[in-house]
């Protein structure tokens, strides 16, 4: 029935494979399992080791590939599951993660689920008061079956057993002999381990306990095994840890991750929890937010506009001088034109870092012998402002040469004819022809170079990292810091450590200004647009 | 539309069915790989006929898999790690597998790597780690039982955090105050300045002397590191010390002492004695060009002061009002992941094979530094790395607690302030100690 509702559709879906080459489309099915059964067995693995972020995306991915290999719909469309699984991973997944993380209280200090934390907190033992140590010797069974021989303090000896503690003499029972140093050679059915001998048998007795309390042991280090007892336990009907030596409760406090008791003491570590809207409260009420923000938002929208201006300027200049076919050598000079485009842009930066660097760079020391002074690059806060914009024109330009290079070749010919019958000198012609021309077609890519640069980290930090200092800031900030380099601050160079979820919040809501920006942008294209038309 | 639905649907199920049967007869993987091991272990018995009594006691132990430690290290240690701890794992039964990382990156993968069950048994860092390491539960308790005392004292404190220790210590590091002997002869009286007071009068004698082309100090314009034994010289703090180690209430920085220090480098940049824009490359060329006749760096800049040939000797950093400045000790060591699966073998791996005179002095001889491992400290006869031992000896640890992100930034830029001649040595330091307390406050 439903092959028949498929062929009178006249869609060329798997089922119309079925009836044409039934070979293909068990192939396909096949595939398919194979992929699936990988898949799954990769989010079995994922989700037992409770990365559910990474096995979602790998599970949206299985059911896109599965979606688009069986759907008569969809069946088409199958060759953009590449670009599909690559949107997912480098695109949704991140951006997803991001805002998830933003509403956590994920940090340094709340890396660890509560689960995790609580099974760290069990691992920590204690030696009760009047515990003795003891030193000891190990039997092993052919089963694999241990036995330890402990001698106390006072020469007092005991057998240790799976489930016995026993005070027995070497030549008692299944104890044979002693030995010159007073340890039975062998016990019956147990083969006696030298130091060395015990050693790659250790983790097998890693937190083993020997005995019945209260005389129960557990193998401490290779010289003494002591009667340890956990010193923390989890209690799941109260939500708490209680610390066995100190007898103090911590309650669990899912609103900051912490286990508290009631003097209001953490244990550590915390462990990870939703804390709604907390980090964005957190940056509009914080000191951060309220001092050198709006300088720093000035800079940034500076920055990121006169590095597209300049970048375009240069370019475009560079893309008319060679677009002559007049000028010699031009396909030569342009490829060498096009050098930084291909350097990566960190390797740019530093090359320039040192370039400018005032006391052994190539650039202040020449200035300073041809003119007797060189602009303070790395001190002074505009000429670092300077800096910056140079090492970024010097990035930028290419990409606006070969963007306007081609721009300006789909310029027809014959406008400019007519201009100049008109009588239009070559500046009128550029300003009121080129220009208007060139922003129709360039405008978007001008303003996504914008939101690039707006968030222009790799160039801003490997400079001087957002310095020369600004003075009596209530927080660390720096001149050349953009919103961005401002974010990494206040995230991972200030409190306690790393904060990932505040830097998550933070860079929302950087991407709400951005996309504010852009925005407004996208009316000044418009406009761009109408006077194309009236050309 | 149902009807187009539903054999999609049915079709996905029934594949993903098909491929939980597929999963799950491949999942049991492991139990075959035994199957080859058994084989090895029958063979050799069919030879040794005569004596059958023998082979059941001892096949038992060779079926146990030889237990692996995973080590994390960076590129000067894995090697040396590798070759003592292979020779005698081999002795031991054991298996130690050493994975090589940027020293820095073993902190930030050990966060990732750990919580997964992707994480090493071992891994070397630096104590000043400890207190990120500890809040994210991420390292175990060790006892170095009988060999405690063979450890430098200091090393052995720096690892223990909140009371407990944390690694096996086998390095110590701290700056020093390198002079250059021929420079201050030639301008000066050829005496390593004494105190602060004595560097700044000297720096006028040699700016005079050498017609401005050589002065006597300099010091990277935003590096709080290199800054410290000048405001410890004058007797101020970062964390004030209690009990359980440093207090992140009690900020020092605005102590009397620390805005003494302040005001000392005011003076100094006021004269126009001390430059801004200096970094690490530029304040070691300015010395070993012999434009500069002091600094203050550590033993890792030593390859190239030795390369450049300039002359040099290493002493005490120069005191203020009372005190020698005292610089940061840094320890390296050895830690146990709190992840994990073999603690107790890890920890006997440190204190059999890594706590001895031998381990101890090939870490020293990869990259030398002064050993926190008395055996090997007291017996360095070089004496470079001695003068670093006595410079720092009464070097303050570097605060380990988490608290501790916030001063860096803070107080670099109150130095660049300084130095550049913007505000006045009080008001930055006041300043950065105010940033500092409502980073600590406002920081989660």
């Amino acid at each position: 029935m439903t092959v028949d509702v498929q062929r009178h559709r006249g869609s060329k879906g798997p089922l119309d494979a079925l009836s044409n080459n039934l070979g293909r489309y068990v192939l396909v099915l096949l595939g398919l399992a194979v992929l699936d059964a990988l898949g799954i067995w990769l989010l079995y693995r994922l989700l037992r080791d409770g990365a559910w972020p990474v096995a979602l995306p790998i599970l949206a991915i299985l059911l896109l590939i599965n979606v688009l290999n069986l759907s008569p719909k969809l069946f088409p469309v199958r060759w953009h599951i590449p670009a599909g699984a690559i949107v997912i991973l480098i695109i949704i997944f991140p951006m997803v993660y991001t805002f998830y993380s933003a509403f956590t209280n994920y940090s340094d200090g709340h890396i660890l689920s509560k689960q995790q934390s609580i099974s760290r907190l069990e691992q920590d033992t204690y030696l009760p008061e009047g515990g003795t140590t003891y030193s000891w010797t190990a039997y092993r069974s052919p089963e694999g079956e241990f036995a330890l021989w402990l001698v106390g303090p006072e020469g007092e000896d005991y057998l240790a057993m799976r489930d016995s503690f026993e005070d027995v003499e070497p030549g008692e029972g299944i104890v044979g002999p002693a030995d010159e140093e007073g340890i039975p050679a062998e016990l019956e059915g147990y083969q006696r381990l030298s130091r060395v001998e015990v050693i790659k048998f250790l983790p097998d007795l890693d937190g083993v306990k020997f005995g019945q309390p209260p005389d129960q042991v557990q193998v401490v280090n290779l010289n003494s095994v002591a009667p340890l007892v956990q010193r923390y336990t989890y209690n799941e009907e109260r939500d708490a840890v209680i610390d066995q030596r100190e007898d103090v409760v911590y309650y669990a406090d899912e609103e900051v991750g912490f286990f508290i008791s009631e003097e209001g003491e953490q244990l550590q570590p915390g462990y990870m929890v939703w804390n709604g809207l907390y980090n964005f409260q957190r940056l509009f009420s914080s000191s951060a937010f309220r001092g050198p923000f709006l300088r720093i938002f000035a800079w940034t929208i500076t920055f990121a506009f006169l590095s597209v201006l300049t970048t375009f300027a240069l370019g475009l200049l560079v893309a008319i001088a060679f677009n002559d076919p007049l000028v010699p050598g031009r396909k030569i000079i342009r490829s060498l034109l096009l050098i930084p485009y291909t350097l990566p842009g960190i390797i740019g930066v530093l090359i320039w870092r040192g370039l400018l660097n005032p006391h052994l760079g190539v650039i202040p020391l020449t200035l300073e012998n041809w003119i007797g002074w060189a602009p303070p690059f790395y001190t002074h806060p505009m000429w670092a402002k300077v800096g910056i914009l140079i090492i970024n024109l010097w990035l930028g330009y290419p990409y606006m040469m070969l963007i306007s290079s081609g721009a300006l070749q789909a310029i027809p010919e014959d406008i400019y004819d007519a201009a100049a019958v008109d009588g239009a000198n070559s500046w009128q012609q550029f300003w009121n022809i080129t220009l208007p021309l060139l922003l129709v077609s360039v405008g978007p890519l001008l303003i996504a170079s914008f939101v690039f640069n707006f968030n222009n980290f790799a160039v801003i930090y490997p400079f001087l990292e957002g310095r020369p200092p600004m003075a009596g800031t209530p927080t660390p900030a720096g001149h050349t810091d953009i919103l961005i380099s401002y974010t990494y601050r206040i995230a991972f160079e200030g409190g306690r450590g790393s904060d990932y979820a505040y830097a998550a919040a933070i860079t929302i809501v950087i991407f709400v200004i951005v996309a504010v920006l852009t925005l407004i942008q996208y009316q000044f294209t418009r406009r761009w647009e109408e006077v194309s038309e009236s050309v | 539309m149902d009807m187009k639905k539903k054999p999609l649907w049915i079709m996905i199920v029934a594949l993903l069915t098909f491929a939980l049967v597929l999963g799950a007869c491949a999942s049991p993987t492991p139990e075959p790989t035994e199957e080859p091991t058994e084989e090895v272990v029958e063979e050799p018995t069919e030879e040794p006929v005569e004596e059958p009594t023998e082979e059941p006691v001892e096949e038992p132990e060779e079926e146990v898999e030889a237990p692996t430690l995973v080590v994390w290290a960076d590129e000067t240690r894995s090697p040396i790690i590798e070759e003592i701890s292979g020779k005698y794992a081999e002795e031991l039964g054991i298996e130690v597998e050493v994975v090589q990382l940027g020293f820095g990156d073993i902190r930030d993968q050990v966060k990732v790597a750990g919580p997964a069950g992707e994480g090493p048994d071992l891994f070397i860092g630096a104590h000043d780690w400890l207190g990120e390491l500890v809040a994210n539960g991420l390292v175990a308790e060790i006892d170095l039982g009988q060999k405690a005392d063979s450890f430098f004292g200091p090393a052995v404190d720096a690892f223990t955090y909140q009371g407990t220790l944390y690694g096996m210590p086998y390095a110590t590091e701290n700056i020093a105050f390198f002079c250059n002997p021929d420079l201050l002869s030639e301008y000066a009286d050829g005496e390593r300045p004494e105190t602060w007071d004595e560097v700044m009068s000297l720096a006028e004698t040699i700016e005079e002397n050498s017609d401005g082309e050589a002065t006597a100090w300099t010091i990277q314009t935003n590096d709080p590191y290199h800054m410290f034994p000048l405001v410890t010289a004058y007797g101020g703090y970062i964390f004030g010390r209690s009990e359980g180690g440093y207090d992140p209430q009690d900020v020092g920085l605005d102590s009397e002492g620390a805005i003494a220090a302040a005001e000392w480098l005011e003076m100094m940049s006021a004269e126009g004695h001390v430059e801004a824009g200096v970094d690490y490359d530029v304040m070691h060329t300015l010395f070993e060009q012999g434009q500069v006749a002091c600094i203050g760096t550590g033993p890792w800049a030593l390859g190239r002061i030795r390369e450049s040939g300039v002359s040099y000797n290493i002493g005490k950093f120069p005191a203020g009002d009372d005190t020698n400045g005292r610089p940061f000790l840094g320890v390296q060591g050895f830690m146990v992941s709190a992840f994990s699966e073999n603690q107790l073998l890890a920890q006997t791996l440190l204190s059999e094979v890594v706590a001895s005179d031998e381990f101890m002095q090939g870490l020293y001889d990869a990259d030398p530094r002064p050993s926190a491992w008395l055996p090997v400290r007291e017996a360095t006869d070089d004496e470079d790395l001695a003068a670093f031992a006595e410079a720092g000896a009464e070097g303050l640890p570097m605060p380990a607690i988490p608290e501790m992100a916030s001063v860096w930034t803070a107080w670099g830029d109150a130095e660049e302030l300084i130095i550049s001649g913007e505000v006045t040595g009080e008001e930055a330091f006041q300043n950065a100690a105010e940033q500092i307390r409502t980073q600590i406050e406002e920081g989660q």
